[in-house]
């Protein structure tokens, strides 16, 4: 097996376990970082298929990816303060209303 | 000496990102995903990308963890505690199906041919910077503009009620 396959088994294991850890987490804030995991794993295999085709393309990709990894971040830790505010806290089992 | 430097770097990522998942505070899974970020930048250093991995560690690991870290001091910590850990049931359940989709893309990757090859590039930072600013001048002015609509969305969302 080339070390290329490896790099991309790597991350197709990270983006999958991001995946398990927004199933299962009870708490927000740790289900937005399992997110973040998820897009780590997309931007390993970008980087790894670019190394492999000799190009830069990928890596430009993932500079985006790294972008709306920001705005993600931003718009989706102050809708969970504002939750939190208007709310009360709720698990992430709690959140089924979609107004009051 | 490749395999040796990818086995290191991909047991730390592995440990940690379990760790991110399956620990009970919230603040220590925030710990967990700092360490699997710099894992994540030294993998990017392994694969030749140099201005990708100090991006990544200024954006994720200065910024986005600092932020996270923020907002969990800004919330009562009582509140923060009342759900921490994960949910048995839906580890049971999700488990499998993660395994399984696991297998499938993992044989359909090892059975499978890449590519060929279509050129070599010599100088790395060199050659994102000339990409990005001719054949992705536009992608990239649009992205300023995601940053700016999602930091008035931010200041929108977390400003206090009247």
């Amino acid at each position: 097996m080339s070390i290329e396959k490896a790099y991309i088994l790597l991350s197709i294991l990270v983006f999958l376990i991001g995946l398990l850890g927004v199933m299962v987490r009870k708490n927000l804030i740790t289900m937005l970082v399992s997110t973040e995991i998820m897009l780590n794993g997309v931007n390993l295999t970008l980087v790894s298929a670019d190394r492999f085709l000799g190009r830069v393309d990928g890596q430009i990709l993932s500079f985006f990816v790294l972008t709306v990894a920001a705005a993600e971040v931003a718009v989706g830790l102050g809708l969970v303060v504002s939750i939190f505010r208007l709310r009360g806290y709720e698990g992430s089992s709690e959140i089924v209303h979609l107004r009051d | 000496m490749e395999w040796i430097v990818f086995g290191t770097l991909a047991l730390w990522l592995l440990g940690s990102v379990i760790g991110a998942i399956l620990v009970r505070n919230p603040v220590h899974s925030i710990l967990f995903f700092l360490s699997s970020v710099l894992a994540m930048a030294g993998l990017f250093l392994s694969l030749g990308a140099e201005l990708l991995a100090g991006l990544q560690i200024i954006i994720y690991a200065v910024a986005i963890v600092v932020f996270y870290v923020l907002v969990i001091t800004t919330i009562p910590w009582e509140k923060v505690k009342r759900f921490e850990g994960v949910y048995a049931k839906e580890l049971a359940v999700g488990f499998p199906v993660v395994l399984i989709a696991f297998v499938l893309m993992g044989y359909m990757v090892v059975e499978g041919d890449f590519a060929q090859p279509v050129g070599k590039v010599e100088d790395n930072v060199r050659e994102v910077g000339r990409t990005l600013f001719t054949s992705y001048l536009f992608p990239f002015e649009i992205a300023s503009v995601i940053l700016l609509v999602a930091m008035i969305g931010a200041i929108l969302l977390g400003r206090k009620e009247e």
